[in-house]
């Protein structure tokens, strides 16, 4: 065989040992331990900080809103869709005797009319989409700048909650 | 709360009607349409060049070593833009360190390291060892050093070793075809194999990749050959441009066909996708399909270069014809590229509503991002073309040798 044909091969085996030598240094630890995967992604995932509770939570400590909710068109809808993320709250709210939470703790209270609208608003790609095969229901639109818009009395802006009670609309 | 409904808003501003939520904003952006261009102008130059050694078209010799230059350096950036693109580059290489075969994209690491190591190097290497080994007796320095490191520190150039180096080189252009196929092939397949989305989920998908890959190739090393012969001063050799545009026509006119083909389909069975389809066809994507790619990229040089078989005009025309097209035809695939990445995402998997791209000139998606990418290949280009310049290998036929 010629020389420059060994050298050749030569190249490739280094080349191709480099390869798998790295293969096996870089291959994370925990690789394969349980799947195609990472094992340590798992644990790690775990320790991600959470941010909801779920209405279960809620209604522990703010019973008539369950009482409320259940009977409404709202029953369906998870307490912080509206509230926001609010696990902080739910495990350190009892833990002010007073009942005065600090700012930092507060739940957002979604009153404005641009907030129901976020659900609610006139949309034709939506009409059609049943949500509720059972109920044959899909959600309700207004158009935000028709549907009482204005106090007809006094022509203050009205909001939507003026009207409809969020937890039971 | 109040920032994240804020946000929503902004976003919702760019959609049209019904969207789920992970479509509100596109997640494959401009520098994924240009993954595919830049490996499709590799796999079409690369061809071409095959073209000249299988089949002996001596004509196409002067792009020959051009257009595997060409393919080499635009190699080597083609995974770039998909590097640059991941939230975490740095992990990038952990796909080809725990390669999975139910992953497409983890077997395209290997499928390129293929086409680059046993393709594209060994051909390059056993066509220009000898004039390594000429050309480091000839200069100093760092130049002779590279020449020397880069002939693997080999001194033979007898007849044989030469004829032997023809020989295995032929061989590897015999496997270089298929593989090139292959590469770029496999860009489709990795489109076409969407199956959620009606508008890439095409059998024909790997086949369209493919032939306008040919297409942008021939077209960039056209361009790339007319741009050197006029640095260098030299007179054209207008009987290779010729054969080199009668087949950019032939392969740009199956090209269309087939994409033509692909959509008459789409109408004809018109599932229920079409509507969705239809209206982003006539909308959102109508200058980028219509305009860019489809006047500009395919009727305007279809009909210039099939006047061309019939009629030629005097070489100064000619040539002027050949340097407008052959940039023309890159625009038209690069658009090819980006109505099938952006707008495959431009509408929802609802087929209820649509959403809009926009894209910034700075940032790691920004345009300014895609341009670096897409210069540094000439660049590379540039720097091969001074290490290894194809003119001023010793001219011999190595198809003599080697039939
Ligand atoms: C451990 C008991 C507890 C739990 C669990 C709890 N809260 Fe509260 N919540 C409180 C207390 C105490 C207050 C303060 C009452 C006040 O200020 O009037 C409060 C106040 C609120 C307020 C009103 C804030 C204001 O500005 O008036 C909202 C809204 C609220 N909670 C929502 C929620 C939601 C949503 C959840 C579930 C994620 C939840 N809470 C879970 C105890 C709790
Ligand atoms: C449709 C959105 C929506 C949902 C769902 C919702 N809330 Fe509310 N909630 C509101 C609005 C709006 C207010 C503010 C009412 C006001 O200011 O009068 C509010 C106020 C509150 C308050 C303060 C009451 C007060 O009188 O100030 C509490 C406590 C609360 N909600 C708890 C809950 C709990 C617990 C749930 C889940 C069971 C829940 N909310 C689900 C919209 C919602
Ligand atoms: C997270 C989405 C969401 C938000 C935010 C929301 N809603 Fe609703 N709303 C719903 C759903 C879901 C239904 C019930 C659909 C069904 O099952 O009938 C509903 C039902 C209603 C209905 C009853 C419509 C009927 O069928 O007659 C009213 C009224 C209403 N909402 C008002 C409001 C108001 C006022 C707000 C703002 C405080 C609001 N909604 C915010 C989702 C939402
Ligand atoms: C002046 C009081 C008033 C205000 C303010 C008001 N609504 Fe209503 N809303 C009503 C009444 C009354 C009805 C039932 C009659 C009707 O359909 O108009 C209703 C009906 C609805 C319905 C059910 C529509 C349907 O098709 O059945 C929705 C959804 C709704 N409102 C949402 C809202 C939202 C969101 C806002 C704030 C942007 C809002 N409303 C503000 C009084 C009000």
């Amino acid at each position: 065989m010629p020389q420059h044909i060994k050298r050749l091969i030569g190249a490739f085996a280094v080349v191709i040992i480099l390869f798998l030598l790295l293969q096996t240094i870089l291959r994370p630890t925990s690789f394969g331990k349980i799947g195609h995967y990472r094992a340590d992604a798992i644990q790690e995932n775990k320790m991600k900080e959470l941010h909801y509770a779920g209405s279960d939570k809620c209604t522990k400590c703010h019973e008539e809103m369950k009482t409320d909710k259940e009977v409404g068109f709202h029953a369906t809808l998870q307490c912080e869709a509206c509230h926001g993320p609010g696990l902080k709250h739910a495990m350190y709210a009892d833990k002010f005797k007073d009942g005065k939470l600090p700012d930092s703790l507060m739940l957002h209270k979604p009153g404005s009319r641009k907030e129901c609208v976020i659900c609610h608003q006139l949309n034709a790609a939506r009409v059609k989409i049943v949500f509720d095969t059972i109920n044959n229901s899909m959600i309700k639109q207004i158009d935000p700048m028709k549907h009482n818009l204005v106090d007809k009395r006094n022509f203050a802006k009205l909001v939507c909650i003026e009207c409809h009670n969020p937890h039971q609309p | 709360m109040t920032q994240h409904i804020q946000h929503l808003y902004e976003v919702l501003s760019k959609v049209d009607g019904y969207v789920y939520p992970n479509e509100i904003e596109l997640n494959w952006s401009i520098l994924i349409v240009l993954y595919p261009y830049i490996t499709g102008l590799v796999a079409g130059a690369f061809i071409l060049a095959s073209l000249e050694r299988i089949f002996k078209l001596h004509v196409l010799r002067p792009t020959y070593g051009i257009a595997l230059l060409t393919a080499l350096s635009f190699m080597l950036v083609a995974t770039m833009p998909l590097v640059s693109h991941l939230g975490k580059p740095l992990r990038a290489y952990e796909i080809m360190v725990t390669p999975h075969l139910s992953s497409a994209m983890a077997i395209f690491g290997f499928v390129y390291l293929w086409y680059l190591m046993v393709v594209l190097l060994l051909e390059i290497w056993f066509d220009y060892r000898r004039d390594m080994i000429i050309w480091a007796g000839e200069t100093t320095g760092l130049k002779r050093f590279l020449y020397r490191a880069l002939s693997l520190w080999s001194t033979d150039i007898s007849p044989k070793a030469v004829a032997l180096d023809n020989k295995l080189g032929y061989i590897v252009t015999i496997i270089g075809v298929p593989s090139a196929f292959l590469l770029h092939g496999y860009v489709g397949f990795i489109f076409g194999s969407i199956k959620a989305n009606p508008w890439w989920s095409t059998v024909l998908m790997p086949v369209i990749f493919l032939f306008s890959a040919i297409v942008s190739g021939i077209s960039l090393v056209m361009l790339v050959y007319i741009v050197i012969t006029r640095i260098r001063k030299l007179k054209i050799d207008m009987p290779c441009l010729d054969t080199i545009a009668s087949y950019l026509f032939y392969i740009l006119l199956i090209d269309f066909v087939l994409e033509g083909l692909d959509q008459i389909h789409r109408i004809y069975i018109a599932e229920e996708s079409f509507d969705v389809l239809h209206n982003l066809v006539f909308g959102r994507l109508f200058f980028t399909l219509f305009i860019m790619q489809g006047l500009i990229g395919t009727v305007i040089p279809l009909l210039t270069l099939g006047t061309l078989q019939f009629y030629k005009p005097k070489i100064q025309i000619r040539k002027a014809i050949y340097t407008i097209i052959s940039p023309l035809i890159l625009i038209g695939i690069f658009f090819m590229r980006w109505n099938v990445v952006i707008g495959g995402q431009l509408f929802s998997k609802s087929f209820y509503g649509y959403t809009s791209f926009k894209i910034g000139l700075i940032g790691t998606e920004g345009y300014l991002m895609a341009a670096f990418w897409l210069i540094v290949p000439f660049i590379i280009l540039s720097f091969l073309l001074w290490l290894f310049p194809p003119w001023k290998k010793k001219e011999d036929d190595h198809e003599i040798q080697v039939g």
